[in-house]
């Protein structure tokens, strides 16, 4: 069954364009990737399933039911992290918290308490006095307080340190397995890498491609940049898999696709002050894979 | 319920701050009322010599100010206008808050449908304004008790009271009107506070010039006169239809625009 179904939906801000004749459908108990360099419309499409605004034309339904029309009632299986967060400054947490909990019918409060403690975040702070990655801390406890069958993710891991992160990712992970399905937006083709199963791709404002994360793996890119002390040889790493490749008078940038191994062995013996190897932002992979895949 | 609950405790301090100014003014008012009596001067003869373009700005119109009736019928203008602002600025401000605090994904995300979140703001508001009201009567009827041998005047100020609230209302639901429409707070407080010093104006300047009395309906300072509530114990019944009625209609505009409504972050 599918959790949700988005139907050629199209929003237009006046006559700025929002999202154009998007459609994807999540499955029951999966976890799925959005993803998009910013400003691609990934937040106008999840404020629209959301009813946070009306799209132009086009539906979606969520739990098979139409998103504008059955809204509220929709979302109380909704858990939902803005990309973000903010709350009413003068209340202290826990106050936001059973505020936020007194929207839901039979919400186990003690909840709270063992998330919080998860997350590590401390219930009598004032939201004003809060660090940016602890109100974000906020934000995910306040979406994952009333056990959502649906989690919707915007964005979550920005100001959260490397290890909450990894304990972000465990309670999503723990969350899907007692069968809650995902929507995971993000920018960062890694953290969608790490989590879920499939993906759709949007650039501006439409949806280039719905893709296993095993498909997508065999194009794992990886963004190298070279700091040389000597002369650069650049017919050296003429080898496939290499694109993209530029100088900037000591330094070389590539991109590079296929076996580690192979271009392991092309950098032994090179006179090297520095070496960077990277992900690739969203917008290189698009402009390098997609752009020569789509042309014929 | 809870997002009532919420609300008449956020709004708490600064109600208190509005209360406490007012019952000052009244306080101050009456102050110069026993000024007045106590010198012995004929204070409408001083005023018949002043220029009447004065007189009408600062309410003072045809009234007897050295009775006690007379002279705090002039306070009715006054309360008028703070209470328009009062009433206004928290229409605009109760509707439009969540966006401009960055929480309306945090709202109106929740099982509620947007009514259920309007409702009981503008619910607050009306208990607020509604406590305004009934702090300005209650500070009113000490004061004039104080001056007039004990007698509060009760059932006068009672019916001036009623007037003030009529009115309050139709503010709170102009205001709650144009945040709902308009882009963000800041553009729904500024274009009240606007409407309400242009509606003062014009009170003013229909009755300087006789000519433009036709004018009178478009100001809701001119609905009820302060002199006819206070001495003559009249409360137009058609003023308070019409300004009932526009705020109904109004109440009603501002759950059809905000339901349309795209929030923004």
């Amino acid at each position: 069954m599918n959790v949700i179904e988005i139907n050629q939906l199209t929003k237009y801000y006046g006559k700025h364009r929002g999202i154009e004749n998007v459609s994807f459908s999540v499955e029951e108990g999966e976890i799925f990737g959005f993803i998009g360099p910013n400003g691609a419309g990934k937040s106008t499409t999840i404020r629209a399933l959301l009813s946070l605004i009306h799209p132009t034309s086009g539906s979606a339904t969520i739990f098979g039911k139409d998103c504008i029309k059955y809204g509220s009632e929709i979302r109380r299986d909704i858990g939902y992290l803005p990309s973000e967060v903010f709350y009413y400054e003068h209340m202290k947490v826990r106050e936001v918290l059973n505020y936020s909990a007194s929207f839901y019918d039979n919400v186990d409060t003690s909840r709270i308490q063992s998330l919080a403690e998860v997350m590590d975040l401390d219930l009598n702070k004032r939201i004003d006095d809060l660090s940016y990655g602890n109100k974000k801390k906020v934000g995910i406890i306040q979406g994952l307080l009333h056990e959502p069958k649906l989690i919707i993710l915007d964005e979550p891991t920005g100001g959260l340190d490397p290890l909450m992160q990894q304990k972000f990712f465990e309670l999503i992970r723990t969350e899907n397995q007692n069968g809650a399905t995902v929507l995971f937006s993000s920018h960062i083709l890694s953290e969608v890498q790490k989590l879920c199963g499939r993906v759709a791709i949007i650039k501006d404002g439409t949806i280039v491609r719905v893709e296993n994360i095993r498909d997508m793996q065999k194009h794992n890119y990886k963004k190298f940049t070279l700091d040389y002390r000597g002369v650069i040889d650049v017919h050296h790493f003429n080898l496939e898999g290499v694109t993209n490749l530029t100088v900037d008078e000591s330094t070389l940038h590539f991109l590079f696709k296929g076996d580690i191994n192979r271009m392991v062995e092309r950098l032994q013996g090179q006179n090297l002050m520095n070496m960077l190897v990277e992900e690739p932002s969203l917008e290189e992979i698009f402009m390098h894979y997609y752009q020569k895949e789509d042309q014929p | 319920m809870n997002v009532f609950k919420k609300e008449m405790k956020a709004n708490i301090k600064s109600l208190i701050i509005w209360c406490c100014a007012q019952v000052f003014i009244i306080f101050a008012g009456m102050m110069k009322y026993q000024g007045f009596s106590d010198s012995q001067v004929d204070v409408n003869a001083l005023f018949a010599a002043f220029p009447e373009e004065i007189m009408v700005v600062f309410g003072l119109g045809s009234v007897d100010i050295t009775k006690v009736a007379g002279f705090y019928s002039v306070f009715f203008l006054y309360f008028m206008l703070l209470a328009a602002v009062h009433a206004v600025m928290f229409g605009a401000v109760e509707v439009s808050k969540e966006e401009r605090d960055h929480c309306a994904d945090f709202i109106y995300t929740k099982p509620v449908r947007r009514f259920q979140v309007i409702w009981p703001k503008l619910l607050a508001g009306v208990v607020n304004i509604l406590i305004f009201n009934m702090v300005t009567f209650a500070a009113s009827v000490f004061f004039i008790a104080q001056h007039n041998d004990g007698d509060g005047l009760i059932d006068k100020v009672s019916l001036t009271m009623l007037a003030l609230f009529i009115l309050q209302l139709f503010f709170l639901a102009l205001g709650a009107l144009f945040g709902s429409l308009l882009k963000n707070t800041k553009q729904a407080t500024a274009t009240a506070s606007g409407l309400v010093m242009g509606f003062f104006i014009l009170s003013v300047v229909v009755d300087l010039y006789d000519k433009l009395a036709f004018l009178k309906v478009f100001t809701p300072f001119k609905y009820f006169e302060g002199a006819s509530l206070m001495i003559n114990d009249q409360l137009s019944f058609s003023s308070a239809a019409i300004l009932l009625i526009v705020s109904l209609i109004f109440f009603g505009l501002t759950f059809l625009a905000f339901n349309r409504r795209d929030l923004t972050t």
